[in-house]
């Protein structure tokens, strides 16, 4: 690891200004558990670190918002939101998610902000969140800005997050009372393994029929993305086996799977094929 | 047997480890946390490509960072070591690469500063000009004529005789090869009435022991130095690091503390070299501390091809086998080639089989050094053998149990080598599987895309000989023990199983016993902790010491009670005679000493019986002092749209002689199913051009709980063998044995695909199941 500089500020704005718009060195961390395993393995080499740590009584929580929903602050940590009853009661596809999301030991200390701002296309919550029409906001000195989930992540590693913004919280719209929802996480390696393909599944019923429907895969393709045919497909299709596989060929059929040690392109293939069909299901 | 003992009170008794307080509340010493005053931290940097001449090496820039103190390399190593090569089979591996660099990830120099993360920078900024040379990572490739060669001539060490006939031999990249040789296999087959022929692999796993490897180096007096090392052999550390600096042994005194895990990865020269040179050069202790990521490149579990063909009658009876295995050695033999010859001799398995004919090469190659991982190289014999006995069953119509009982090598039999088998209950293992696998009652397949299956396997090792290990027990002027001996507790509760006997012989409790950690100014030799050798071998020696001290303490209670020597025994703390006299053994100090003070010492050795094996035949009337016997069964479900297998029931079953502490024996057995389960399902070194892409447990996944089937058990059968302290043979390498063919052979019985390479990850499982069924997936 190499030598750098930790700051510690205890307002949001201090710590905004902290940041260097054109210095990508310049990092703001908070429960650190992906950046130091790439300062160790030397993939990142910080010059200055921004630690986010005293901002905690701003930024941690979850609160309801007004006009429904939920305000998550974004340094609340995995585990806040894993036994956040808010959550469970409004997204229990995201406490479920969060059970086999790392382990304890991560989740103790990793924050929902850091989770969404690493581009890791391993994560497991973007997709979900993408197909719960979650939005993120950020924050610079130039002001806040919102972000659509779904344009969070951008390509490997890279999202639409600028050198000098960071995120203060995620917005998570009220779901409907009948939104179907369930994410499929399947690992090739062991059970706490990074997922080899994670499938969110949102979708809405009426007479027998798919009224809307949001699928997102991740882990597999170079980031988190909808899969915008696969949801044509459903869209009034009936809610049956029939549709789900053809809605999984879909999926199948538009992704570029990227190979690596948990498997190849067309492993990776198959297993969004099987998993969109299987959280379709399960959804039901 | 039990009534050989009629009155055991320590021994067979489940009792709690002796530091498991010490281990919970974090008071128990580990090298690891270990800081000297003035210390150095040294971090090394590494070669780049698999294979090249070193043109050139420039430290300016790791010199010129701020706080660094220095940067060795090879040149400065000559400088205290004229000879540079070390290792316990052969004399290969340079401290620091020297001319050449034989694969990726080896130490080209080393930095030197107060601050580990200061050191770590400027290691990067050592900069290397390599010549690459063409490299070879596959075994079978590499032992075939005209491979890139990685050694310019072979350098056996002097310690093993059996290997002096190979030095100087050039061009070849066979460090060894052994041969074992009974009857004619050749006509063997051209008799039986069906032959099979298969070729099985296993890939590169490595120990991923959780305190990684950590070595320190200080002077001490006038010309000694002290190594403090987590190390399973600090009697080999100091004989090696004495031969390298022309030193004799009592100038070095090396020494170590509990260990958080070894399996064979600390074994023999790690980092002790290193550290040693570099204190010798900058005349401060020095620090030297791998990374988990580091250890990839340090020593792996050998990937082998193994081929087999067996003849059998229609019957069948296995009348005749060949197996040819090539051990892919990496790098640097490190004890590879005895992997190679002491596992290689039982390819065979535990059958009882007319002809046969197993030929071994330890091979090198431009992988990271292999070794010794838990099980020697027997896992991988293993899972070709009985692979191929349920492929064979299942073609003659046999049931799988059926046919390795009509085919076992039991008591009395003779093994491939000629050794009459002594202590093999393979009937008895057998029996336990079938009643813990319900073997005999209808077993539900499943349906659907879940499909079920179960399979069983057995294997055999020979424990390692010869070797030979010597303990004290001495016993203290207030009338307390302790045990000095060089038995590394890694984990595996050797402390607590050695104490349980000497408590045995002495009459005392074994919380009262307590045990000096290993050092070699202190503790007598050892071999070394490996090879399931310590309970049998130390246990002996444990043995024999407190029987010595024993006998000292009744002697002097037979003089100051004035009774007869044959009326005393040691029990209940204390020296009894028949008639009811009782002397503490503080009051017989004070009766020898005339004072509570003094010592006794007892000592015992143990050395088994063995016979060199002919070099030609591998025949010999005595190979090992006993046999391991592992055997498993397992149950699982296989996902046919994922091809991920859930292992439902592993059940492991070992012949263990007879249990010293039930518990630990389970937890032996079942640890080592856990991390075969591993290394069967999806653990595997991913290499490109001999860089290892998944080098961190970020990437490398070993068994999380979540991970172990949901019944999973250890088993254990006692028959006392007639050499072992009390009956006890060695465990901790037994459950190894057979889980992987027991899953591989269940995966069979779901859905009928044979995989002929470990590890069963879903995509080759998906990948073979879609190509049974005409389908198969895109390559990639």
């Amino acid at each position: 690891m190499n030598r750098f500089e930790l700051v510690e500020p205890a307002t949001l704005d201090e710590a905004v200004a902290l940041l260097d718009p054109d210095d990508s060195a310049v990092r703001a961390v908070a429960g650190a558990t992906a950046l130091i395993l790439m300062m160790k393995a030397r993939l990142f080499r910080p010059s200055r670190l921004v630690s986010l740590r005293r901002l905690q009584g701003t930024l941690r929580g979850v609160h309801d918002e007004p006009a429904g929903g939920l305000r998550i602050g974004a340094l609340t940590t995995l585990t806040d939101l894993e036994r956040s009853d808010r959550v469970r009661a409004a997204a229990p596809v995201v406490s479920r998610a969060l059970r086999t999301l790392s382990n304890v030991r991560v989740r103790n200390v990793a924050t929902l902000g850091g989770h969404l701002a690493h581009g890791d296309p391993h994560m497991d919550l973007p997709p979900i969140l993408m197909t719960l029409g979650a939005r993120v906001r950020v924050v610079s000195r130039r002001g806040d800005r919102w972000i659509e989930m779904q344009d969070l992540v951008r390509g490997y590693y890279v999202t639409s997050i600028a050198n000098d913004e960071l995120i203060a919280d995620v917005h998570l719209p009220a779901q409907p009372a009948d939104a179907h929802t369930w994410y499929e996480k399947f690992t090739a390696l062991s059970a706490d393994d990074w997922p080899t393909v994670g499938v969110a599944v949102w979708y809405r019923t009426g007479a027998g029929r798919i009224t809307d429907a949001r699928l997102a895969v991740g882990a597999a393709t170079e980031r988190p993305m909808r899969l915008a045919a696969a949801e044509a497909s459903l869209i009034g299709a009936a809610a049956d086996p029939a549709s789900f596989a053809r809605a999984a060929d879909a999926a199948a059929d538009a992704i570029e799977p990227l190979a690596d040690i948990r498997g190849s392109a067309a492993y990776k293939r198959e297993m969004v094929r099987v998993h969109v069909r299987r959280a379709l299901d399960k959804g039901r | 047997m039990a009534d050989s003992h009629p009155t055991l009170r320590e021994i067979g008794r489940s009792l709690p480890r002796l530091e498991s307080r010490a281990k919970v509340n974090g008071s128990v010493e580990y090298i690891h946390n270990l800081r000297l005053p003035g210390m150095l931290h040294g971090k090394i940097h590494r070669s780049a490509i698999a294979h090249g001449r070193i043109v050139r090496i420039d430290a300016g820039a790791a010199l010129a960072v701020e706080g660094v103190h220095a940067v060795v390399t090879a040149e400065d190593v000559l400088g205290i070591c004229p000879n540079p090569y070390y290792g316990p089979a052969f004399h290969d591996q340079p401290i620091l690469a020297l001319g050449k660099v034989r694969h990726v990830g080896e130490p080209v120099a080393i930095v030197l500063a107060a601050d580990p993360h200061i050191a770590e920078e400027a290691a990067d900024l050592v900069s290397v000009e390599y010549e690459p040379l063409e490299a070879v990572f596959d075994e079978v490739a590499a032992a075939a004529p005209g491979a890139p060669v990685s050694h310019d001539e072979l350098r056996p060490a002097g310690t093993f005789t059996d290997l002096k006939h190979l030095a100087g031999r050039k061009g070849t990249n066979v460090a060894l090869e052994t041969r074992v040789r009974r009857g004619d296999a050749d006509a063997g087959f051209a008799r039986a009435d069906r032959v099979f022929e298969h070729t099985f692999r296993t890939g590169k796993v490595m120990h991923a022991a959780f305190e990684p490897m950590v070595s320190l180096a200080e002077l001490h007096g006038a010309d000694g130095l002290t190594i403090h090392t987590a190390s399973q052999s600090p009697s080999f550390v100091r004989s090696e690091i004495g031969r390298l600096l022309g030193w004799p042994e009592n100038r070095v005194r090396v020494r170590t503390a509990f260990l958080g895990g070894g399996f064979g990865a600390k074994l023999y020269i790690k980092l002790e070299a290193m550290v040693a040179v570099c204190a010798l050069l900058v005349r401060r202790p020095v620090r030297i501390a791998l990374t988990m990521d580091e250890q990839f490149y340090t020593i792996t579990k050998h990937g082998a091809t193994v081929r087999i063909k067996t003849g059998v009658t229609s019957d069948g009876r296995m009348t005749s086998r060949k197996v040819e295995t090539y051990w892919n050695g990496g790098a640097y033999a490190d004890i590879g080639p005895r992997v190679t010859q002491k596992s290689g001799f039982t390819a065979a398995g535990p059958y009882d089989i007319e002809s046969v004919a197993l030929d071994n090469y330890a091979v090198y190659t431009n992988d990271p050094p292999a070794g010794a991982l838990r099980g020697f190289g027997i896992s991988q014999l293993v899972w070709a053998y009985e692979r191929q006995a349920d492929l064979i069953a299942r073609a003659l119509g046999i049931d799988p149990l059926e046919f390795r009982r009509r085919n076992a090598l039991r008591s009395g039999g003779t093994h491939a080598t000629g050794t009459t088998v002594y202590g093999m209950e393979v009937d008895a293992v057998l029996d336990r599987l079938a009643e813990r696998m319900a073997w005999h009652r209808p077993f539900d397949r499943g349906a659907g895309t879940i499909r079920r299956g179960r399979g069983l396997a057995i294997g055999v090792k020979a424990c390692v000989s010869p070797t030979t290990s010597t303990a004290a027990v001495h016993v203290h002027g207030d009338g307390s023990c302790a045990i000095h001996c060089s038995t590394v507790d890694m984990g595996q509760a050797s402390d607590t199983t050695l104490a349980q006997m000497a408590a045995e012989v002495l009459g005392l409790p074994t919380t009262a016993i307590r045990l000096i950690r290993p050092d070699t100014d202190v503790t007598p030799y050892d071999m070394a902790t490996l090879g399931s050798r310590s309970t049998f071998h130390m246990g002996n020696a444990v043995v024999r010491a407190a029987e010595d001290v024993r006998d000292q303490l009744l002697r002097i209670a037979a003089a100051a009670l004035r009774v007869d020597l044959a009326e005393l025994e040691c029990r209940d703390q204390a020296i009894v005679s028949r008639g009811g006299a009782r002397l503490t053994f503080g009051d017989a100090m004070r009766a020898r000493f005339a004072m509570q003070a003094g010592t006794l010492v007892g000592v015992g050795s143990y050395t088994p019986h063995y016979t060199k094996p002919d070099g030609e035949t591998g025949q010999s009337p005595d190979i090992t002092p006993f046999w391991m016997l592992g055997g498993a069964g397992a149950e699982i479900a296989v996902d046919c749209e994922t091809g991920r297998i859930e292992v439902t029931k592993l059940v492991n079953v070992a012949d263990v002689g007879r249990a010293i502490n039930p518990a630990s024996v389970e937890r032996q057995l079942t640890s080592a199913a856990i991390m075969q389960l591993g290394f069967t399902l999806f653990e595997e070194m991913v290499f490109s051009d001999g860089q290892v892409l998944n080098a961190s447990l970020a990437d490398y996944k070993i068994p999380g709980l979540l991970d172990l089937p949901r019944d999973l058990t250890g088993s254990f059968v006692e028959v006392p063998h007639r050499d072992g302290p009390f009956g006890a043979k060695g465990v901790g390498e037994t459950g190894v044995f057979s889980p992987a063919p027991a899953i591989a052979n269940a995966l069979y019985d779901a859905v009928g695909i044979t995989i002929f390479e470990m590890p069963l990850t879903p995509e080759r499982v998906l990948r073979a199941l879609r190509e049974s069924e005409n389908r198969p997936l895109e390559k990639d």
